[in-house]
């Protein structure tokens, strides 16, 4: 599943930069997100995802590696759990990029995101319209987040 | 495989409402089992409780009275099906019920069941938002009615409280002039888009309601496609209805999945609401 995301923050770009490598205060606007840990810096954190669809829920302990790292313009990184109880797998390649754009700091992400196991069983447009709903809030939350900062 | 889970017997829907609230997320309740049972096999949900309600009095009688149908909660898809006051008073909904998944499922499956766990590929939500239903909801501090287009928030997700039972569903009985349908299509074993229509047939076409189902998360009534076909004669109503389906088609909120693409599932959406309209009018 691909999506992307595009949000525009009232906030320079070196904030916005600044923020997204302050783990938990970037974890917080990450819907669901707990636990987060830096196992080395700018390079290895982990966190536990929680996801609920109706009765059905999901708890993913998450692993993510920083691939490529240029300063203030671009981050990729993959993130992979397993959900054992429900015998389910995520894992999620992606893409940010970080612009100017008047005045404003524009923040475009790229995410491929691949759920297998049993949880397909909800079916593949329940599952895209759930992770679509994420990302949205999780944009919303950061823009939120870096204006009020500001 | 099957966890342990622990069998509550209440007796009274009442007793049954105290034992959600005391047991929250950790209990279930069971009726027919047909999707919980599923589900808890293949461990995508686990609880330590299931609250077995079939046994409980006065909530799986068919009734009518006082303009209003009657259907108790627990009433099994069969015993929809072969009723004779729903196949005289709802032949629409009688209609659907023969139709619901298969034998084994409507011998047991319960339709308060099936609107409880709100499946996105369930049949009978569509209608009943298209015929105007109430759904009753009760806990032991008393009860309330929702209106169908408005129990169903999302996917899986029904706007009843975590110690509501959804008890009866109570059906306007269809004034003599009243038409319905409703139509599915699909070629797997759940159906990828449902339509039900419903209208007075008296010179022109009044109180018309569409609804739609399974191509989304959960079914919606369609009040703008409605809207273009309200207060219209039968012969202007049939040259609307390109338009209404296409409305409704974007209004059903459609997934692409392995039951069709979205534009695919829009377009059949047009498609039932234009086969709707002829079998309600012919």
């Amino acid at each position: 599943m691909q999506f992307q995301k595009e949000v525009e923050i009232l906030a320079p770009r070196e904030k916005v930069w600044k923020f997204i490598w302050d783990v938990d205060r970037f974890i917080a606007c990450v819907p669901g997100c707990k636990d987060a840990k830096t196992l080395e810096e700018g390079k290895k954190y982990s966190a536990t995802m929680v996801e609920k669809v109706g009765p059905f829920k999901v708890e993913f302990p998450t692993n993510i590696e920083v691939l490529e790292r240029e300063e203030l313009s671009h981050i990729k990184a993959q993130a992979s759990g397993a959900d054992n109880k429900i015998g389910s797998r995520m894992k999620v390649d992606l893409d940010v990029h970080l612009r100017e754009q008047n005045g404003k700091t524009v923040l475009a992400f790229v995410a491929s995101v691949d759920i297998l196991g049993k949880l397909a069983a909800l079916g593949h447009g329940i599952i895209k319209r759930k992770a679509d709903q994420v990302l949205d809030e999780f944009a919303q939350a950061v823009k939120k987040r870096m204006e009020e900062d500001a | 495989m099957l966890r342990r889970f622990r069998l509550e017997e209440p007796g009274s829907i009442s007793e049954a409402s105290e034992l959600l609230s005391r047991f929250g997320e950790n209990a279930k309740v069971y009726a027919g089992g047909t999707e919980l049972l599923l589900a808890m096999k293949e461990g995508l949900v686990q609880y330590e409780r299931l609250i077995n309600v079939k046994n409980l009095k006065g909530v799986s009688e068919v009734t009518s009275a006082d303009g209003m149908i009657r259907i108790g909660a627990l009433c099994t898809h069969h015993e929809l099906e072969t009723s004779a006051l729903l196949r005289d008073k709802l032949p629409s909904l009688h209609k659907l019920e023969q139709n619901v998944a298969n034998v084994r499922v409507r011998q047991s499956g319960t339709l308060g069941g099936n609107l409880c766990f709100a499946e996105p590929h369930a049949d009978p939500g569509t209608l009943l938002i298209a015929l105007a239903a109430k759904l009753v909801a009760e806990k032991s501090s008393g009860k309330r009615e929702i209106a169908a287009e408005d129990f169903f928030v999302d996917a899986y997700e029904t706007s009843l409280q975590a110690d509501e039972l959804l008890t009866e569903i109570r059906i306007p009985v269809p004034a003599p002039q009243a038409r319905s349908a409703y139509l599915k299509f699909g070629y797997l074993e759940r159906p990828s888009v449902g339509v039900a229509l419903a209208f007075k047939l008296n010179g022109g076409l009044s109180d018309v309601k569409v609804a739609v189902g399974c191509a989304g998360p959960a079914p919606r009534r369609v009040p703008e496609a409605e809207a273009l076909l309200n207060g219209k004669s039968r012969e202007e109503a049939a040259r609307s209805l390109v338009e209404a389906g296409a409305v409704a088609g974007r209004a059903s909120q459609a997934i692409s999945d392995l039951h069709g693409s979205q534009d695919y599932k829009e377009h059949i959406v047009g498609v039932l609401l234009k086969r709707a309209f002829q079998a309600a009018a012919s």
